[in-house]
């Protein structure tokens, strides 16, 4: 017996410690070599991998939209969604460990590009490509940025993603930024002036009024204005100032010299506006832990008096639906949008020089039939045709066609978003280009939309910021040490106690040691 | 060799349960160690780590050069004595007074509510934590309903060492007192009856006899502390701070994850914070050994001499 149980126990051990190594083994294993990728003749069904910042039930992939494009296609998608936190740090593994999915959409920047590039680290597309997709070519040349870095990089790896190809709000092309959306009810309870255009200075006293009567009865959950570190930046400091955010930091000053906008007093000016508004109670007291998500809290919760909405015109869709199914509000009686200028009256926030938002890159490992096929699709969904089923779904079930033009025949109380989900094989052109005459956006928004991008080509300073190519161009550590997130980086002064500027000296002084190894080194050198 | 050869034929059994481990320490804790010599390279991910060109110590020049970097270290230098000193005594007094506990159902009940939220990731413990403190949350709430102000617990960076401290506490100290415990329970009851028979009170015999008795596995538990003063919790770290507390939270984990992460990919860059860091605690941890042992304590591997006393005694 006493032999037996032994056995048993070392039988036990060297079972367990078997099981142990294999297990341990199997971790430092390969996994699969295709990596998820079937390879196959042109007919087969293709698994292509796909990194995107939407994520999608198992009841949305298997939705008419997304079925649609499996069978025109003849593809399966192999889905990785990236959270919006974790895009870029996501990315960089992706990239230098060679996990890239064969398409994803990537945080671009200029610095990072050139060295995948140069690394052989995203795919190089074939030289004769956009005479094999030319409506993707004609796309992708929308954005001049694109010409630029296919002569930078000798050939293409990146295509970043067109804002506007086939229609613009206005010419030359605003950025969406700069649009606030507030409570039309409200105002005119505390008798507010209804305009299309406000400074900081009459938001603020709005929301004061709001403050102080509570027109919507809503006590301690009343929020005057709700915006994030990041639209905080966009609505008090770069409305007030050029040269307060990232795209134009350092720029060349009359002399030809490059300067660091943050350290200007006008910044310091608007800090000031940013943190009275912070002090008096009129910004939500926790504005340091929002996000864009939680300007849902105008929509969903009705709390708040102001917040930013973004010039598009699906954003205002977007509000008029929420507002019906949350707060059983018509949205056009209780909603009006308007443009932030500078209390100069004049409108600073940057022009969008290079049409563009995020790219798509693929992986340099990716093989040819899926390129083609994906390519396939990005050539599809650059044609007219695809533009109106990516941005209006289905023919004859979501839209149809009433004396030549197309028209939506979706449930007032429904949209694309609900039906679906995000519509991620919209892969290239970004939708605001489509939003411009989308019939499945209300006329009014549209047409309200482009109206207040002209209202800020009409209140701005008659000269613009082009982009400093030199500057974007340049590679190097001294630049990548000064890429501060100013959105918080402001934040933190406004919530700081003491005197501000006192403290925005000191924060100056902190930060001037790698600025000036920045500034010396553009100055040198350009 | 022969002789080290036959011990271990001898106890093969152990040493193939213990064979599993050795893997794993030289996979996961050996081999990317040679990964480190990326801080003295210029990465290039086509070339990959070993293939990378050498650039000598530019990387470290750099470090050194960003003062964000020097005030990052002292910061975590800072709060991690501080919560060497608070943290640190909570779980040996929680595991005493388990120890004074005469009904055990009690004790046992108490044990698993103070062990349990160990098991919860800093992302959900930060989450709850943040709907407490928040300006609409519980505490607020009582303060509002007592007619006092809300106070801004969340974005206020004087106050979020001492967030930092007592979320430790009530998210580890029940499972560290474990430890303790263990060790308790090995101290031979007869010096607990003795003690009773001389009249000694519960207090006395937990100052003089349950306390001396894990002064060693404390010392233990304090080098191994010691040895981590340059590595904060850095999930702690990073779901309880934001925006209004970035300065204060920026530890020397929370910079690493910045430079590497948040600006232009430079993984050279933040490999050279981290050898600086790794290089830091082990410096810290040796100096904690020899602290120790000069104290006449045990070290981490036993007192000075300890083995050749034990052989004169055997």
């Amino acid at each position: 017996m006493k032999g037996y149980r032994k056995w048993t126990k070392r039988a036990v051990s060297l079972g367990l410690a078997a099981l142990l190594t294999l297990s341990a083994s199997g971790c430092s294993g390969g996994g699969d070599p295709d990596g998820g990728s079937s390879s196959g003749g042109g007919d087969e069904k293709l698994t292509i991998s796909f990194g995107a910042l939407d994520n999608l039930t198992e009841e949305q992939w298997g939705t008419e939209f997304h079925q649609f494009f499996m069978d025109k296609f003849n593809i399966e998608w192999d889905f990785n969604y990236i959270e919006w936190a974790s895009w870029d740090e996501m990315m960089r593994v992706w990239i230098n460990s060679g996990d890239l999915p064969d398409v994803s959409i990537w945080n671009y920047n200029y610095t990072d590009a050139e060295n995948y590039s140069k690394q052989g680290l995203l795919y190089k597309f074939p030289d004769d490509w956009k005479e094999r997709w030319p409506n993707a070519a004609m796309a992708y040349e929308a954005s001049p940025l694109n010409t630029q870095l296919e002569e930078k990089f000798g050939g293409t790896y990146v295509m970043l993603r067109p804002t506007y190809v086939y229609h613009a709000q206005t010419d030359p092309i605003v950025n969406q930024i700069g649009v606030i959306g507030i409570r039309k009810d409200w105002a005119e309870a505390v008798g507010f002036e209804i305009k299309d255009a406000y400074t900081v200075d009459e938001i603020l006293e709005f929301a004061r009024l709001v403050k102080e009567q509570d027109p919507g009865n809503l006590g301690s959950s009343l929020i005057p204005i709700c915006f994030d570190p990041a639209n905080a930046l966009t609505c008090f400091v770069s409305s007030n100032s050029r040269h307060s955010r990232i795209e134009t930091a350092f720029y060349k000053d009359e002399n030809g010299e490059y300067q660091w906008g943050p350290a200007d007093e006008s910044v310091l000016e608007t800090l000031k506006i940013y943190q009275q508004a912070y002090r008096e109670g009129l910004l939500d007291p926790e504005f340091y832990l929002l996000n864009d998500n939680d300007k849902d809290k105008f929509y969903i919760n009705g709390t708040v008096a102001v917040y930013h909405m973004g010039g598009v015109a699906e954003f205002r869709q977007t509000v008029d639906t929420e507002m019906r199914n949350n707060l059983r509000l018509n949205s056009d009686d209780v909603v009006h949008e308007a443009i932030l200028l500078g209390n100069d009256e004049k409108y600073h926030n940057i022009i969008l020089g290079s049409n563009y938002w995020s790219s798509l890159i693929f992986s340099p490992d990716i093989s040819e039939e899926n390129f083609e096929r994906i390519m396939d699709l990005i050539d599809w969904t650059c044609t007219e045709e695809g533009q109106t089923i990516c941005n209006m779904g289905i023919e004859g079930v979501d839209w149809e066609y009433q004396d030549g033009e197309a028209v939506s025949i979706l449930p007032e109380d429904t949209s694309l978003l609900d039906k679906y989900g995000p519509r991620v094989e919209s892969v290239y052109i970004l939708e605001d280009d489509f939003a411009v005459v989308n019939p499945s956006i209300k006329e009014e928004y549209r047409n309200r939309m482009n109206g207040l991008a002209q209202l800020k080509l009409d209140h701005g300073e008659g000269k613009y910021d082009e982009i400093d190519w030199d500057q974007e161009f340049h590679v190097s550590r001294a630049k990548d040490r000064v890429q501060f997130n100013y959105g918080e980086e402001y934040a933190n002064l406004i919530v700081q106690e003491g005197d501000l500027e006192t403290n925005w000296n000191s924060w100056v002084e902190d930060k001037m040691p790698l600025v000036q190894e920045y500034l010396d080194e553009l100055n040198s050198t350009y | 060799m022969r002789r080290l050869g036959k011990e271990i034929w001898k106890n093969r059994a152990v040493y193939i349960i213990l064979l599993p481990g050795l893997v794993w320490f030289f996979v996961f804790a050996y081999m990317p160690m040679g990964g480190l010599t990326l801080a003295f390279k210029e990465f290039n991910a086509s070339m990959g780590i070993w293939g990378s060109p050498w650039v000598g110590f530019e990387n470290f020049r750099d470090l050194f050069h960003d003062p964000a970097f020097m005030e990052s270290v002292w910061r975590t230098l800072a709060i991690n004595i501080g919560k060497l000193i608070v943290t640190f005594p909570v779980p040996v007094v929680l595991a005493l007074l388990f120890n004074e506990l005469r009904m055990r159902r009690y004790s046992k009940v108490l044990q698993t509510v103070f062990t349990f939220p160990n098991f919860l990731s800093w992302v959900i413990t930060s989450g709850i934590i943040i709907n407490i403190l928040s300006n609409t949350g519980l505490v607020n709430g009582i303060f509002q309903a007592m007619g006092f102000d809300a106070v801004n617990f969340l974005g206020s960076e004087k106050m979020f060492i001492p967030m930092l401290y007592l979320s430790e506490i009530w998210k580890t100290a029940g499972w560290s007192a474990i430890i303790y415990m263990a060790s308790i329970t090995g101290i031979d009851a007869e010096q607990y009856e003795a003690a009773q028979l001389d009249g000694a009170s519960r207090f006395q015999m937990m100052r003089y006899i349950t306390l001396p008795s894990i002064a060693s596995t404390i010392m233990v538990m304090f080098i191994l502390a010691a040895g981590n003063l340059m590595t904060s919790s850095f999930d702690q770290v990073f779901n309880l701070s934001n925006a209004a507390t970035r300065d204060a939270a920026e530890v020397l984990d929370m910079y690493i994850y910045r430079i590497t992460f948040q600006s232009s990919t430079d993984f050279s860059f933040s490999t050279a914070a981290s050898l600086f860091r790794s290089v830091l605690n082990m410096i810290l941890l040796l100096a904690a050994d020899w602290g120790a042992k000069r104290m006449g304590g045990t070290g981490l591997f036993g007192q000075r001499g300890g083995g050749k006393h034990e052989k004169q005694k055997a």
